[in-house]
């Protein structure tokens, strides 16, 4: 999709878009205060895993925000998205009324969008650029809001369209992994007009959308309803397959597949290496959210329940600890307590995440950071040695490391506890794949912006490349990878010169 | 304690405990399924060779100084359990760990030599190798807070 300066400004020029820039004038526009996304009252919500927290945006609030949007002549948001979705196009189409048209804008350039519009750091990116921010100091366009509320209303009209696709080149390729990078590479490589069949390890298509976000922040329907735009473009899924065990890379290439995709993800869970860490009771934050989200073990009906506890312990400050602590907080933790080993400043968790983590009870103890499990006689863990820290002066990278303090160790109650401290690399394809270069973290290691590996019909992207990393930088790379290996593969088997 | 008599005493000690580290990451190099991980140990075991060339060259006349700057000690590797070193898949995260605490007793060592030596030389020697395997270990622990504990 082209995506040139020249290109956007002759989008800008276009009779509707200039009518609407006239229509309202600039101070207007800006006198209008950013909306506020309506949320499920937090005693509401806390007693179901399966209620969204945002309630999303109606179309009059959604109209009124879009009319914040300048148009500007730069559109310098858009240099923050990593998918380049054209953002004044699809918003100045809201203000018009025109949903259905800014919802097949935002699928120009990206296969998830009611996804996008509900997990991506905007605050981080398209909006920390918007104009308002930059120029203003005022809050910026609510994009991320109105990129759900287009996608959201799609869904709902029933009336779903299809990107235009290119007529079909016969040229088979496969994608391992159906995460949001795999998804956002088929998307383009079905448009592009290739054959593509995304294959799963698990029973459910999504990977980290569905078993690793909740159902409050990101309901499974609406992951299944951008599936299903994928499957109406042609690509087809194959579910309880695994890339290097089920088959290797060579038989796939044997059934005629010419190149690949990896986006398997970083689904290996990642422990501190403490004492006692191996008690009962303590699990990864990967096993906790998986069988919550995907194999519904928080209903008591399950055959193999989730185990709850009076007092649940999640250990780290990310997204992920804001999601299993929130998920404990729901299935009935009388206190469910985030220990973190920084302060809450440097939390990588979204600010969106720890405010709403508050406004639901959970209890933070930020620099403080567990040291050992006590266990009881049964080796279930009932106890956490924890210990103070302090952030030290800058280091040459500038942060500030923390440092624990002597004699401040003291201990905490846990029934159960969580590790969310990172991730690694899902090392299945890394170790099975000969030639395949990979960095000793277990990520591999491809040509920066053309996601190539090693070997050359070989492409990855998202967290088995980055190593962790959000939904939309995955997305980003299955673009950049879809783009790189169209051109890969027309030289190589679609020129003229290879038809002669 | 071990007992010295001259300057070049302990630094033939200190080279030596330096080849000792390096001997023992190429070993584990060797063990290692994973080429990265071989290829990771055999770097560990050359910046213990470069250790070891620094040393050399004091003991070949270099002057030193003993840094005043406080080096941090994030004490990362303190409260985490032993790395198993027969194992042959060792992780990188395990290296790490395996490496922190490697030159954490090495700094123990010099820094109990240098409060035990009863002469300003000595003294003055050990607390210069004590802050030089304070810097190594600090060096692990950063990476080790930068990528492992992305999250905490």
């Amino acid at each position: 999709m082209e995506r040139s300066e020249e290109y956007i400004k002759n989008e800008r020029k276009q009779e509707w878009r200039v009518e609407l820039q006239k229509m309202t004038k600039a101070k207007d526009r800006m006198s209008i205060e950013r909306v506020q996304m309506t949320e499920m009252a937090p005693e509401e919500r806390i007693k179901s895993q399966r209620v969204e927290v945002n309630v999303g945006l109606t179309k009059e609030e959604a109209i009124l925000e879009a009319k914040r949007c300048m148009d500007c002549v730069n559109p310098t948001c858009m240099e923050g998205c990593p998918v380049s979705i054209n953002i004044p196009k699809f918003i100045k189409y809201i203000e018009r009324g025109d949903i259905l048209e800014a919802a097949s804008v935002l699928k120009e350039t990206s296969a998830l969008p009611a996804v996008c519009g509900r997990v991506c750091p905007q605050e981080v990116q398209c909006e920390q650029k918007c104009f308002y921010v930059e120029k203003l100091n005022l809050p910026s366009v609510a994009i991320g809001h109105l990129e759900r509320f287009a996608a959201d209303f799609e869904r709902e009209s029933g009336v779903i369209s299809v990107p235009k696709l290119a007529e079909p080149n016969g040229v088979k390729v496969a994608v391992i992994g159906s995460g949001p990078s795999g998804l956002s590479f088929a998307g383009d490589m079905a448009k592009l007009g290739y054959d593509v069949t995304v294959f799963e390890a698990l029973h459910e298509i999504g990977g980290v959308l569905k078993y690793g976000i909740p159902e409050f922040r990101l309901p499974n329907a609406v992951v299944d309803v951008e599936i299903e735009s994928l499957r109406k473009m042609g690509v087809e899924f194959i579910t309880n397959y695994i890339v290097g065990q089920t088959a290797s890379l060579d038989d796939l290439k044997k059934e005629g597949y010419k190149a690949f995709y990896v986006g398997s993800g970083a689904g290996l869970p990642r422990f501190m290496n403490i004492p006692g860490e191996n008690s009962n009771g303590i699990m990864s934050s990967n096993e906790y959210l998986t069988r919550v989200n995907l194999m519904g073990a928080d209903s008591e009906e399950s055959d193999t329940p989730i185990l709850r506890g009076k007092n649940v312990v999640v250990v780290g400050g990310g997204n992920t600890a804001m999601d299993s602590v929130r998920t404990a907080k729901r299935l009935g933790a009388e206190r469910a307590i985030i220990v973190y080993r920084r302060s809450e400043e440097e939390m990588p968790a979204r600010v969106e995440e720890v405010h709403h983590a508050k406004q639901e009870g959970i209890e933070f103890l930020t620099l403080t950071n567990p040291i050992e499990y006590i266990a009881d006689e049964n080796s279930r863990v009932k106890q956490i040695k924890v210990q103070k820290m302090e952030l030290g002066e800058p280091d040459a990278s500038g942060r500030r490391r923390p440092i624990p303090m002597e004699g401040s160790e003291y201990m905490i109650e846990a029934t159960v506890v969580v590790v969310a401290v990172g991730v690694s690399p899902n090392p299945l394809i890394p170790n099975s794949v000969e030639g395949l270069e990979v960095s000793k973290w277990g990520t591999i290691e491809v040509v920066k912006d053309k996601m190539q590996s090693s070997i050359p019909e070989v492409f990855a992207g998202g967290d088995i490349v980055r190593g962790g990393a959000t939904v939309i930088l995955a997305m980003g790379d299955g673009r950049k990878a879809a783009a790189n290996m169209d051109i890969y593969l027309k030289e190589k088997y679609l020129s003229k010169k290879v038809e002669l | 304690m071990k007992e010295f008599n001259s300057i070049e005493d302990i630094l033939d000690f200190a080279i030596n405990e330096e080849q000792m580290a390096a001997d023992f990451y190429t070993e584990l190099a060797g063990k290692m399924k994973n080429q990265e991980m071989k290829d990771t140990f055999e770097q560990y075991a050359l910046e213990e060779l470069g250790h070891r060339a620094k040393l050399e060259a004091v003991k070949n006349g270099k002057k030193y100084q003993v840094s005043e700057t406080k080096i941090t000690d994030m004490k990362i590797g303190d409260y985490l359990v032993d790395v198993d070193v027969d194992k042959t898949n060792i992780t990188y995260q395990e290296a790490l760990i395996l490496a922190m605490k490697k030159e954490k007793i090495a700094f123990r060592l010099y820094n109990d030599l240098a409060s035990a030596s009863l002469d300003e030389p000595s003294k003055k020697l050990f607390l210069m190798l004590a802050m030089e395997e304070a810097k190594h270990k600090l060096r692990f622990e950063v990476e080790y807070d930068s990528n492992i504990l992305t999250e905490n």
